[in-house]
């Protein structure tokens, strides 16, 4: 842009913002005669100069916002291991670093053995030092990770290298709750979701015997592409607690927290009031954190929190904090659930995760219920809360459409089956054929060990019982043209809609067209092999053999891409899948199992079946 | 309080900067820098809710311990505070550089051992591009960058930044809004240029 032209734009915006919408229309109209898009770079100012005070755009302080980022070289303190990008370290290679904090450093980086992305937390060594503390951290941190809980983040390995102690994680693309929460309240459904998942991770760790002692925003990873929930660092507020006393078996309970400068703080307003009298905890000291969690989720409020960390711990002991329901409009089922959970004897709190879990859970469903009724009763008044965002209304309107699609598509094809299995109508006109998909079907699987391929790969017909070392291929084959759709659908997390992989066609499966020909075989994928996420519970192939082109498919696969790696980035179209299969599905379609290939034949012009894939 | 040698160094410094010598500025930028960093720190450390930092309080102890107050002059205060508002912008910029995970544009944050590594991560990567942007507005139109960064870095009221920048208290508000809507623009993409 000129001087000139910003001049001119800076001219008009200036007397332009202080007239009412009518007479800037008129005032833009006569400054911009000729020019319209001077008018249309002026409008968008306008709009964003609204937009930027709705927001409280740059309205802080630039330190406040990021008042974090001059923490950080203080307080890693002396012994902070530094890599650097690039550097081997074991069989990793550092890609990045991704921050650090007083336990140690992270980094994003490239495991060449697995050729996979994971962070990589190097711990600072007067953490890794204590070998006797490491050994049980090590040991819960393994547990909680291998209970294949979806909302537990994965640990890959733990080891040292060059004496630095590090762990490998799952890398999560995503956000955690606190800077979700950026000092803003959550809305109720999204509360619920958030909360219902950290139970479900602190159920599951309970159930193996494993604390988390540190719950807390800071804690919860939100991933961006599906908003599922991972808990992190189980077992690791282990390592920040000091043993007071000489005998460290026997005092497991007494524990002094660490407060070395630079010490992130936050971690007391979430203590429970047993574990800031440093007194023995249980499972019980979780639900009192995710209770103070959920408090601060709904009020944007944290109940306990003073000037230094003893007015904090005096707060934690003493102080009911305001109800809820005082401090924003909320339920009171729910003001009920977070008050047990932060009742300040553990005996008068929930006693297991589960139980808040159920709670929550049917509250959740409750408020699902009254916001359907609500919707279908009173279409016309948008005065629901949980709808008065207008990006989730569109959502919801794109829902709407594609139940719409997909009602319309059954109504059209119970339509065609009733004709054809009603014999009154085919009285006079002579019985056709029956019509009917055929397709074969046979996996082939390769076993991999470290990276590497292992013995020779076999065929299997069916399903599977799957291992993680497993790497698949499926091949295909009919006996009639027709289009074939392939989805791959994870086993059931806690998220609200189900997410699918287009795993057929693709750009690089049949030149990302679903038409097949008869007799023509498809292997999939082409070249490497099938890879599942090494989650335990039943993965599944849904297979989608059509004479015609499926419409909503076809669309709904629009909106997978390489940059997704071909995973449907939409919950709308996501839904209009999962309902498509689940209308259309034959539980049992008449199959012929040979030794090493599963033919299936359903009537009619469409066979929808899933393969079966379970982990172990 | 006693006066120390730096005091007078500096209160000399700024006189000379006001009098229009550039070259007073390079050799009090870094005594600024070294000063407003370090109580940024401490600050930063101590126990505190939320990890507030107010700028200005800030700035204000950085400007008692540094320039003589004896010889407080308002115009020695206000250009104080201009240049701390620059090097304010300059530290935390330092710092996002260092901590964006820049790398893949829009994308990835991670999994952090604290909530430090993360936050920062994030915001860092705004301040960054908001920096950027405020550069590019203040090649069109160094006053109104000028304004953008009194307020959000130096945490100047109107009135302090009118003072300092010779305006009326309306054209401040005037400029900021201006400023404050095309930096949005840029930020969130919203617009055609």
């Amino acid at each position: 842009m000129t001087p000139e032209r910003w001049q001119q734009i800076s001219r008009i915006f200036k007397s332009a913002i202080s007239l009412d919408s009518e007479a800037r229309a008129a005032y833009l109209k006569a400054q911009c005669s000729d020019d319209d898009s001077l008018r249309a770079q002026v409008e968008e100012l306008l709009a964003s100069h609204r937009r930027a005070g709705d927001e409280d755009f740059i309205g802080g302080l630039a330190a406040e916002a990021a008042a974090p980022l001059l923490i950080d070289d203080d307080a890693a303190g002396p012994t902070r291991p530094t890599l650097t990008k690039g550097q081997q370290f074991g069989s990793y290679v550092v890609l990045d670093s991704l921050g650090a904090g007083g336990m140690g450093e992270v980094y994003l980086a490239r495991d060449t053995r697995l050729d996979r992305t994971v962070a990589l937390k190097v711990l600072s060594s007067d953490i890794s030092q204590d070998k006797r503390r490491m050994q049980r951290f090590r040991q819960e941190a393994k547990v909680a990770s291998s209970l294949n809980q979806p909302n537990i983040l994965t640990i890959f390995e733990f080891g040292e290298v060059d004496r630095l102690t590090f762990i490998a994680t799952e890398f999560i693309d995503g956000e955690t709750l606190r800077h979700h929460l950026h000092g803003k309240r959550l809305k109720l459904p999204e509360v619920l979701d958030i909360s219902i998942q950290v139970l479900a991770a602190l159920d599951a760790a309970h159930d193996a015997r494993i604390v988390h002692r540190d719950i807390k925003p800071e804690n919860v990873m939100i991933r961006r592409r599906d908003h599922v929930v991972k808990v992190l660092d189980f077992g690791l507020a282990k390592l920040t607690e000091k043993k007071v006393s000489q005998d460290e078996e026997e005092s497991e309970a007494a524990t002094e927290f660490k407060t070395a400068p630079g010490f992130i703080m936050g971690t007391l307003n979430y203590m429970s009031p047993e574990q800031a009298q440093a007194h023995a905890v249980d499972v019980r000291t979780d639900i009192w954190s995710t209770g103070v969690m959920i408090y601060e989720m709904v009020t944007g409020v944290i109940p306990f929190s003073g000037a230094t960390t003893s007015h904090t711990i005096v707060q934690i002991l003493e102080k009911d904090p305001v109800p809820l329901t005082k401090v924003v409009q909320a339920p009171a089922e729910l003001e009920r659930v977070v008050a047990k959970a932060m009742a300040k004897n553990p005996d008068e709190r929930y006693q297991t995760a589960k139980d808040m879990l159920i709670d929550l859970r049917s509250l959740k469903k409750r408020l699902d219920i009254d916001a359907e009724i609500h919707r279908t009763s009173s279409p016309d008044t948008p005065a629901h809360e949980v709808d008065t965002d207008p990006g989730r209304r569109i959502v919801l309107l794109l829902a709407l459409i594609a139940m719409a699609v997909v009602t319309a598509s059954i109504f059209a094809f119970s339509v065609w089956r009733s004709r054809r299995s009603s014999p009154s109508s085919s009285v006079t006109t002579p019985v056709a054929p029956p019509v009917e998909r055929t397709l074969t079907y046979w996996i082939t699987v390769q076993k991999f060990k470290d990276g590497q391929k292992y013995q020779a790969p076999f065929t299997l017909a069916g399903e599977i019982n799957f291992e993680p070392s497993y790497h698949i291929r499926v091949h295909i084959r009919s006996p009639e043209q027709g289009y074939l759709y392939i989805f791959n659908e994870g086993p059931p997390t806690a998220a609200a809609t189900t997410e699918y992989v287009v795993v057929f066609p693709s750009t690089t499966a049949n030149n990302n067209s679903s038409l097949i020909s008869a007799g023509q075989e498809v292997q999939i994928p082409e070249k490497s092999w099938l890879e599942f996420d090494q989650q335990q519970g039943v993965e599944k192939l849904w297979l989608v053999f059509s004479k015609d082109t499926v419409a909503e498919l076809e669309s709904a696969r629009q909106a997978a891409s390489p940059q997704t790696k071909n995973l449907i980035a939409d919950a709308g179209q996501n839904k209009v899948v999962g309902d498509f299969l689940a209308k259309n599905s034959i539980a049992k379609p008449e199959s012929e199992k040979g030794p090493s290939l599963t033919t299936l034949k359903s009537p009619g012009n469409l066979l929808v079946y899933a393969i079966k894939l379970e982990h172990h | 309080m006693t006066q120390s040698p730096r005091q007078h160094e500096i209160t000399a410094l700024l006189a000379e900067w006001r009098e229009g010598n550039q070259s007073a500025l390079d050799e009090l930028y870094p005594l600024v820098y070294n000063e407003l960093h370090r109580l940024a720190r401490r600050y930063m450390s101590r126990e505190r809710k939320g990890h507030t930092l107010q700028t200005t309080a800030l700035i204000n102890e950085a400007y008692v311990r540094l320039v003589d107050q004896k010889n407080v002059q308002w115009a020695n205060r206000s250009h104080f505070f201009a240049i701390s508002a620059q090097i304010m912008r300059r530290i935390l910029i330092d710092h996002a550089r260092r901590h964006a995970y820049a790398k893949r544009g829009g994308g990835a944050q991670q999994v952090s051992l604290e909530e430090v590594a993360i936050v920062a991560t994030d915001q860092g990567r705004e301040l960054i591009r908001l920096d950027e942007a405020l550069k590019t507005l203040g090649e069109m139109d160094p006053r109104r960058s000028q304004v953008v960064e009194l307020r959000y870095f130096g945490g100047l009221n109107n009135e302090e930044i009118a003072g300092v920048l010779h305006i009326s208290e309306n054209t401040v508000t005037r400029d900021w809004n201006m400023a404050r809507a095309w930096l949005y623009q840029q930020l969130t993409g919203s617009g055609a240029n």
